[in-house]
């Protein structure tokens, strides 16, 4: 791996407390290739959300990046972003897809305007430029056109994770972060999902940042696999390898977990 | 539309209610219910029109259901009996002409403490931890745990007596003839600022309060981090994704206030000898005018409900998710 | 429990709240101890200026205002605890048992709580006291319990609603305990934070609204309280003839003592709801980010 598009280095954050600090990152590093998709996976409150949230740098106090930390992204480091700039680097070089599929779009705006506001702001666009694009979206992942003057509750929640996805693809980005897009969605969706994500990928090329607790799903979804454990990576390998020579003495807890049925048909 | 029906319903019930409050009261009271209600009237008034107020007031020979029924009767075809005080004039024409000045004053000062009030909440929320919020919690405690009564006579002591910038009574200056005129306008703005100023003094911390609370409850929202996350300007993402989603609670707690904005203004136009409600009803408790305070409590009644209707329409304009509703 | 009073503690909004409370308190207890006037004698000329021998002057008719402030208090503080204490056990009773029986009781509950939050509170107490002739602050005390409940009863009924689901109430209900136990055992200890906004708040509610309507005249005007001080005063036209204190003093003890019972309750509410909570990291956190240890 050569040029990584995004280079994860020593990154550590705390989120402050009254006394003490409590540290939700510890000094992880990880690269991801253009076009990977790279699976985080461990138990709630390992530190995941927490990487994720700070890629596109969405935290806010009592969180912080401690200064050791490094983010690059095609070569710049993230942290060093001036406002503007990340303005426009958010969205443009990496969208996310939200845990809550119910939550994650704006309910007193129309699915239109939540197209809008993004390609409005980060192009020069016309309205109608932008209606165009945003219909365009829409029937990448099979919602009718029509459907833009909608509003999120008549969604069902499948179709408001494929809608998210739809304004994730909007200005064409370079990485996708998706924060176990699939855990509010029963398992038919979730597939659906998954498999509507790989189909865009492979036309579009970007890279995904895959974060999930379920280690079955992340196995057949991705290329490569980190493992986290109370804030630090603790194995990282390629998916095949993390299934089937798990190094870590957690990794091998993680799959005993399951039973043996679900990890052998998911391959 | 349904929705809107089921509250209409409500509201009539919670009239009655009202209604029912008025008539089984003198009655409860221990000794002759007109002897209590009409005390002060006997001697003065013409034994005919003493007999057409006891019949306004259910006071028929026959069962108590039949006596509700006449007052009820008498109530919906908008018969509230006469004033003692101001005899002939009946209650309604006397609280009627009263109620524009109060209805104009706790509006405007609703609209405005309601804006200035959520604009600071929001403002707050957004930089929490700020200077400037905390200035804005700490003068809503302030302004919040004053009562209306002390704010009133404090700005009417500074500014009314002491200052002497505003005058301290009347709606207009009282040799003026109301007009639709430049002068009558301005002096009805200028006796009015004071009342209008201290309202919206005593209410915009309660607003600023609800709607910090409100927005900071639902900044961990996923849809306003996906806002965020989509680098859209800030403004942009506390306008249209936090503060447009707060304010469907705020308006809904808007319709608890509307008792206290409704106290607070009938305190005001005391102090403030505005002759709204307020001083009517000062006026009448001071000479035992029960018609006059009977009927207080149903104009003020339906004035509550009608404005607890306009809060229901206006939040289910606001929320999609209710259009159906409409 | 601990958690909140622990909470409470170290907050320094509680912290002053609870100083004036205790300062107005001590005062009211103390009354005859600082001072030695009689509150509704006679004890010197009308309208004195504040000076040495009336602290802070003289009525109309020649009382002394800092022994009525003394005095007032006691009524005040009796009043607002009293009704508070009323408001909040018919509340969150109501609450309890609508949220927790649900099914019809909730329905009735919940009607007349709903009416009771729309019929206009202070007009619906005018007519009460206008009808009850010279209302004394007891009487003030137990209509305001008996008619301003309904905010509390529907607070609580909906946290209720929530606890009902909870596994704790679910096994006493498996055990066979009776309702009444697992209401005021099970459901009552976890409302304690929302009792307490409740009660705090009642209290305020109570206080402004006593010398409100004993303002407006509907009070016995020979009780000593800061209501009627405001009264007699207003009816003295104390202002227009120069006389503030007589106006002003009482003025300033009420928004004091309003001011230090929101203070309790905007820390209940910060202890009790994280979210509002602004704690000492942030200091640590601006220090951590000034000195370049980290950043977001």
């Amino acid at each position: 791996m050569n040029h990584p598009l995004l280079s994860v280095k020593n990154l550590t954050i705390d989120y402050i407390g009254d006394r003490k600090d409590f540290r939700a990152v510890d000094d992880v590093s990880f690269d991801i290739a253009p076009g990977e998709v790279f699976g985080l996976a461990g138990e709630s409150g390992c530190g995941k959300s927490t990487i994720a949230f700070a890629i596109s740098r969405l935290h806010k106090p009592p969180a912080l990046i401690r200064r050791q930390s490094k983010i690059l992204l095609n070569g710049r480091d993230v942290l060093d972003l001036t406002p503007q700039a990340l303005a426009a680097f958010r969205w443009r070089e990496v969208a996310m897809v939200f845990q809550s599929a119910m939550n994650s779009l704006n309910p007193v705006s129309r699915i239109g305007d939540q197209f809008h506001d993004v390609l409005m702001s980060h192009t020069t666009m016309t309205k109608a430029q932008a209606r165009e694009r945003a219909a365009e979206m829409l029937r990448l992942v099979d919602i009718s056109p029509d459907r833009l003057r909608d509003y999120p509750h008549q969604f069902s929640g499948g179709m408001r994770q494929r809608i998210v996805i739809a304004i994730c693809m909007a200005l064409d980005p370079k990485l996708v972060i998706m924060d176990e897009p699939t855990t509010a969605l029963d398992v038919v969706v979730q597939r659906e999902i998954l498999q509507r994500i790989n189909d865009l990928r492979r036309t579009f090329g970007f890279s995904v940042l895959f974060i999930t607790h379920d280690l079955g799903l992340m196995v057949q979804f991705c290329d490569r696999i980190g493992i986290m454990l109370a804030g630090r990576l603790v194995e990282e390998n390629a998916a095949e390898a993390i299934f089937q020579t798990p190094g870590h003495d957690y990794t091998k807890k993680l799959w005993s977990s399951f039973p043996s049925l679900h990890g052998g048909a998911l391959l | 539309m349904a929705f809107l029906f089921r509250r209409l319903g409500f509201y009539l019930a919670a009239f009655v209610a009202a209604a029912t409050i008025n008539f089984f009261l003198p009655r409860l009271m221990p000794g002759d219910p007109v002897q209590i209600m009409f005390s002060s009237a006997g001697a003065e008034l013409p034994p005919e029109s003493l007999q057409s107020l006891k019949l306004t007031f259910g006071f028929v020979d026959g069962p108590l259901w039949q006596q509700y029924i006449t007052y009820l009767g008498s109530i919906f075809t908008g018969d509230l009996g006469r004033s003692i005080k101001y005899f002939p004039a009946p209650v309604t024409a006397v609280l009627g002409q009263a109620l524009v000045w109060t209805v104009g004053l706790m509006g405007i000062a609703t609209v405005i403490s309601f804006t200035i009030g959520s604009l600071l909440g929001v403002l707050a929320a957004w930089r929490r931890g700020s200077a400037f919020d905390v200035i804005v919690s700490v003068g809503a405690i302030f302004a919040t745990s004053v009562p209306a009564v002390v704010t009133s006579l404090i700005v009417v002591f500074v500014f009314g007596f002491t200052l002497g910038w505003f005058p301290s009574g009347y709606a207009a200056d009282p040799r003026l003839d109301p007009a639709f005129s430049l002068q009558y306008i301005g002096s009805v703005l200028y006796h009015g600022f004071l009342p209008m100023v201290t309202l919206c003094a005593v209410l915009t911390g309660g607003f600023a309060v609800t709607m910090r609370n409100n927005m900071i409850n639902l900044l961990g929202e996923d849809y306003v981090v996906m806002g965020r996350a989509k680098g859209l300007s800030d403004h942009h993402v506390m306008i249209w994704y936090a503060a447009r989603n707060a304010l469907l609670p705020t308006v809904s707690s808007l319709a608890i206030a509307i008792g206290t904005i409704l106290g607070g203004s009938l305190v005001t136009e005391v102090v403030f000898n505005y002759p709204g409600l307020g001083n009517i009803l000062y006026q009448a408790i001071l000479a035992r005018d029960y018609p006059v305070i009977q009927g207080q409590l149903l104009i003020m009644t339906a004035t509550m409900l009608i404005a607890n209707f306009i809060v229901d329409v206006s939040y289910v304009l606001l929320d999609p998710r209710l259009k159906g509703a409409l | 429990m601990r958690v909140l009073l622990d909470g409470l503690l170290r907050n320094r909004k509680a912290l002053v709240g609870a100083i004036i409370l205790v300062l107005v308190l001590l005062a009211a207890i103390a009354a005859p101890l600082l001072t030695q006037y009689d509150p509704s004698a006679r004890v010197g000329r009308p309208h004195q200026p504040p000076s040495w021998n009336h602290l802070m002057g003289t009525t109309r008719i020649g009382q002394d205002v800092f022994a009525r402030l003394l005095y007032g208090a006691r009524t005040s503080l009796a009043v607002g605890f009293g009704a508070g204490l009323l408001i909040t056990a018919v509340g969150t009773a109501l609450g309890i048992i609508a949220g927790y029986r649900g099914g019809k009781t909730d329905e009735v509950i919940s009607f007349l709580t709903n009416m009771v939050l729309v019929v206009p509170n202070l007009p619906l107490l005018l007519v009460l006291a206008a009808f009850i002739g010279q209302a004394s602050p007891f009487v003030i005390a137990l209509i305001l319990g008996l008619t301003s409940w309904a905010w509390g009863a529907r607070v609580t009924r909906a946290e209720t609603l929530s606890l009902k689901q909870k596994d704790f109430v679910k096994a006493a209900e498996m055990i066979g305990e009776p309702q009444w136990r697992i209401m005021t055992f099970e459901i009552f200890p976890n409302l304690i934070s929302i009792v307490g906004i409740n009660f705090i708040g009642s209290v305020i509610f109570a206080i402004i609204t006593e010398a409100t309507l004993e303002f407006l005249g509907l009070g016995d005007p020979r009780a000593i309280s800061w209501g009627t001080m405001l009264y007699n005063a207003q009816k003295a036209s104390a202002l227009s003839v120069g006389a503030w204190w007589e106006i002003l003093i009482p003025c300033f003890a009420l928004a004091l003592l309003g001011l230090g019972m929101s203070l309790l309750n905007f820390a209940i509410d910060e202890v009790a709801n994280p979210r509002l909570r602004t704690g000492n990291w942030r200091d640590r956190w601006i220090l951590l980010a000034r000195s370049g240890e980290g950043r977001l």
